[in-house]
């Protein structure tokens, strides 16, 4: 009987908890819009550490601008009607979009309904990140930003790291590009948000590469010395691109190369070999009077030091 | 909890960013800023003194590292925002710098806007690159230049319907650079030449941007100048590489201006509704270079003849390029993702160049050279992403591309013309196949492989066939994380009597543990192993040697590991170490054969059997201690070392140990 009465007891006080204590949202609940939209100055009671940032976060512009329909705008504008949330009294699962609960593609979704249409994020939806269920709140922190841009939760580089540690190994060679030291981002190549087909190579690999404004190798961006036109061009720039002979990230190598030596890097492709180069007969193989046991004919771009391309001579001497 | 969460996510990216020892991560000030009026400020500025001591080749550091002496604004912050939204004048500025007063790479970045009305922002870097002609590559090419970009981007309305905008992008490149020329024909003799380098690019964008019936439409107009006017000079004899060569050099000019401009434009149009997406790119590019080469030396040639010779050279570069895509996207439920994107390039390079040489007074002809070379790819990708349940999903996709490549190139000398045109193409075939896995909320894993077969590629060391495999597990709480990784890559490319393959394997494993507050570490390891093996061809002695083989080993061993302890109340201490060793094929550095030794005919072709292993160590341990001295000021202080040893056989070991750091003052006002 005392157990009878005990689970009454607990049952009462476990039913009694879960009513919604109207307390001072009460008014709010009752002026909830019919979808449930309870406005943004509501949530500043329960989150005010949130709230008291939230100034610096680019999504106050939606609030701000006093012209954007309740789902477009702040709180609820991302997190969906807050009625249940306070009829319920918080909890995470009485918010219709709570980010940590949803299933990545749902969260590319929600936040796609605004940022859908840039340019920047044509390909998102069919980006290495997003088949690999990596969504927008996996790289980027909207509430707790430690860095000013983008809203991103960590330095880029350490962002992109932390599922990269190849490419962290890569930047770590004595031949890099200064990405560790600051001075450029894994985003002045690459667009996590997904590319269009590169158009270099047979256009199907590399992918997360951006492309410059002529939709060029993201190389040429900074490198233009490189980029031309010129009346004669090393096909092999144009073709299959930079990486034909050089790590895009780090190498032990000098200059970024494939190869330690100059000639080796050269010879692999000017061999003759038959079915490759412009006609199909082999890619030229030098001139007999190169002697290849003499330094000065192993350094090959002592002489074709125009190599990335030539106005004055097809072979690239000057 | 919330704010002890966050100070774990700040002292993570501490740590992960750990590679110069300077500036300070530490944050200084009120983190919240200070209300000053209507606006919330937070600012640091770090100023303190590098120094450097080195010794060894002070140009591979310089290479490498390039860190000197003296006192730099390390790093600042300026952040201001409205705290109501209506500043008079803008709503935030956000000011970032790294490296001001002369470190070699420095970099200011900002932003600022007015909401509604307009935003601006502005990147400006600088970058000194030093290249002393690293021996191993056997470069001559040395460069000491600067380089330094700056982009402004303005959009008025940035958040209506309506937008405009503006841009402008500067890159320019100067300073000394030593190349080379080889005179008077293809068997003289090769000469340093000093040059002085100055190029510029210059781009201007102008752009719209209107949302209407769900449509977004971006236009964008640009206009992009080039010009290099780098000067060529020697006006004193120069003896040239070769000891045994007669040529001398003792005149040498060389004028080449080289200008042009390559004006563009973009269009973009998107549609993205709930189950559906849609969007389509078209660009436009039509580059255009004119140049001049005016060229005269004056010496004797390789049989000791005077020799007084101008060159001459004009034409012209062209380049359009086309470029369209279009973008697919269906999701008709939340399970399932289909997507497809086929797009179009296509690039016709044009060139010609009229050649004049006079010889000793005597016009030798004009020839005019002319080339084409044009590549127009057409790829289709189509992809699906579907979530078997909350723990699976697959993916995978089937991607083609075709590219046809056609060339010509011809020379017309003295009314005789010659020509000769080319078409090739070349199809690939690649398919993707992938598992996604999450047992546990904190575990993922992943597992995907590629298989791509290519019928014609256009080089020898191209795709051809090759497949690749990736797998990946990560695991994270908030206290620890670890993730592992492997990548494999082969590809061979062989034909009838040719033959290239390349494998490459990377396996990594990472993880990061923060016990205490007071305490993270994180440690990491990565191998990549490549090893090539590709025919060649050379002349040695004027005999062709085929069937030779190039044989590229390297096996990189890299590693890191970072510890971040706060010691009392007020001071941080990071401790960090990073490590890459090249141990080659595995031989001792005294068993790899030298690539420069050979004398005769018949040692030619071990220059090549040899495989090509270049062992090397690379070592970069750091200390940096921040003393917090009030609410609004840190002391710092740090340490990095790096020393970099080669362990092959050459005739100049490029080795050095450098001894780096800096003292800093870190405050907020």
């Amino acid at each position: 009987m005392v157990q009878i009465l005990l689970y009454l007891v607990l049952a009462g006080t476990r039913a009694f908890s879960q009513t919604p204590s109207p307390g001072p949202f009460a008014d709010a609940i009752a002026k909830a819009s019919p979808e449930g939209y309870v406005g943004n100055s509501v949530c500043r009671a329960c989150h005010p550490n949130i709230y008291q940032n939230f100034f610096r976060n680019p999504h106050q512009k939606s609030i701000l601008s006093g012209k954007e329909p309740p789902e477009k705008t702040g709180c609820e504008g991302c997190h969906g009607p807050g009625r249940k949330h306070l009829e319920a009294s918080g909890g995470k699962t009485t918010i219709p979009f709570a980010f940590s609960l949803m299933k990545p593609a749902e969260a590319l979704d929600r936040c796609l309904t605004c940022h859908g249409k840039d340019f920047t994020r044509a390909d998102i939806r069919r980006s290495s990140h997003s088949q690999s269920d990596v969504a927008c709140n996996n790289c980027h922190s909207i509430h707790n930003s430690p860095v000013p841009k983008s809203l991103l939760a960590r330095q880029q580089t350490a962002l992109c790291y932390q599922c990269h540690p190849g490419v962290r190994a890569q930047f770590s060679m004595p031949s890099r590009h200064r990405v560790n030291e600051g001075f450029m981002n894994c985003t002045d190549c690459h667009n996590p948000h997904g590319t269009p087909a590169p158009t270099w190579r047979a256009g199907l690999r590399p992918r997360m590469v951006t492309q410059a404004l002529a939709n060029e190798e993201p190389c040429l961006k900074c490198h233009t010395d490189k980029r031309g036109p010129f009346a004669f061009e090393h096909a092999a720039v144009r073709v299959d691109g930079c990486e034909t002979c050089h790590f895009p990230h780090g190498s032990p190598n000098p200059k970024l190369f494939r190869r330690a030596t100059t000639f080796a890097l050269c010879l692999e492709c000017h061999n003759g070999a038959g079915n490759f180069g412009r006609n199909g007969d082999g890619v030229t193989v030098q001139a007999p009077f190169h002697d290849l046991r003499s330094p000065r004919f192993q350094n090959c771009t002592t002489c074709h030091f125009r190599i990335h391309g030539s106005n004055a001579d097809s072979r690239f001497l000057r | 909890m919330r704010n002890l969460i966050f100070s774990f996510a700040m002292l993570a990216c501490g740590l992960k960013a750990q590679p110069t020892v300077a500036p300070t991560p530490e944050p200084v000030g009120p983190p919240r800023g200070e209300n000053a009026g209507t606006y919330n400020v937070l600012n640091s500025f770090e100023l303190g003194y590098r120094f450097r001591a080195v010794g060894g080749d002070l140009g591979k550091y310089r290479s490498d590292v390039n860190f000197g002496n003296g006192i730099k604004l390390l790093g600042s912050r300026l952040q201001m925002n409205s705290r109501d939204g209506r500043g008079r004048f803008f709503d935030e500025l956000t000011l970032t710098t790294q490296g001001i007063g002369g470190d070699p790479y420095q970099s200011s970045i900002l932003r600022l806007e007015k909401n509604k009305l307009y935003r601006y922002d502005m990147s400006w870097r600088l970058a000194e690159y030093f290249n002393p002609g690293l021996r191993v590559s056997e470069g001559l090419h040395a460069l000491n230049t600067s380089r330094r970009f700056q982009d402004h981007d303005f959009t008025l309305f940035p958040q209506s319907a309506f937008k405009l905008f503006a841009g402008y992008t500067r890159n320019s490149q100067d300073g000394p650079g030593l190349s080379t020329i080889q005179i008077f024909d293809s068997r003289g003799d090769e000469f340093p030449l000093f040059t002085e380098i100055r190029r510029q690019r210059n781009e201007y964008r102008l752009g719209g941007e209107a949302t209407l019936a769900g449509f977004t439409l971006n236009v964008l107009k640009g206009w992009d100048n080039w010009k290099d006017d780098s000067l060529l000079n020697v006006n004193q004899r120069l003896a040239g590489a070769s000891t045994t060569d007669n040529t001398t050099l003792s005149t040498f000019r060389r004028n080449e201006p080289y200008h042009g401009n390559s004006p563009y434009w973009r269009l973009f149009l998107n549609r993205n509704s709930r189950r559906f997406g849609m969007n389509a790119r078209y660009s436009n590019v039509s580059g255009r270079r004119d140049f001049v080469v005016d060229e005269l030396t004056l010496g004797t040639d390789r049989l000791a003849a005077a020799r007084n010779r101008q060159i001459l050279v004009l034409g012209n570069g062209s380049r359009p390029v086309s470029t369209a895509n279009l973008n697919l996207a269906f999701h008709p439920t939340a399970r399932l993702t289909v997507t497809n994107h086929t797009g179009f390039h296509h690039t016709r390079m044009n060139g010609d160049s009229a050649y004049t040489e006079i010889d000793n007074n005597t016009t030798a002809g004009e020839t005019v050279n002319f080339s084409f070379l044009g590549i127009r790819t057409i790829e289709t990708l189509s992809d699906v992403s579907y979530a078997v349940s909350k723990t699976a999903g697959l993916y995978g996709g089937y991607h083609y591309s075709t590219r046809r490549i056609r060339s010509r190139q011809g020379q017309s000398f003295d009314g005789f013309a010659e020509s000769q045109a080319f078409e090739q193409d070349n199809r690939v075939h690649s398919g993707l196949a992938g598992l996604r896995l999450r047992p546990m909320k904190a575990l993922t894993i992943q597992l995907d492989g590629e298989l791509g077969r290519a019928n014609r590629p256009f080089f020898p060391i191209s795709e051809k066939n090759y497949h690749a495999l990736n797998a990946r597990a990560r695991y994270r709480s908030r206290v620890f994380s670890a993730s592992a990784q492997a990548r494999t890559f082969y590809n061979t490319n062989s034909t009838t009597l040719f033959s290239h393959s390349s494998f490459t394997r990377q396996y990594s494993f990472d993880g990061s543990y923060t016990p205490r507050g007071w305490l993270s570490v994180d440690a990491g390891y990565t191998k990549i192993h490549l090893d090539t093996n590709t025919g060649i061809a050379y002349f040695a002695a004027s005999q062709l040697h085929e069937g030779n083989r190039s044989i590229y080993i390297s096996n990189l061993h890299t590693g890191y590991f970072g510890a971040r302890l706060v010691l009392g109340k007020r001071a941080d201490l990071y401790l960090g170490y990073s490590i890459v060793r090249d141990l080659g094929d595995g031989r001792s550095a005294s068993s790899v054969i030298p690539l420069y030794s050979q004398t005769t005919v018949a040692d030619a072709s071990p220059v090549f059997l040899a495989a090509q292993t270049f062992p090397l160590s690379y070592q970069a341990p750091l200390a940096r201690l921040s003393i917090r001295l009030h609410e609004k000021l840190r002391w710092n202080v740090g340490y990095q070392h790096y020393s970099y040893h080669e362990d092959f056989a050459q005739v100049f070991y490029q080795n050095y140990r450098a001894h780096t750091g800096y003292v800093s003052l870190l405050w907020s006002f």
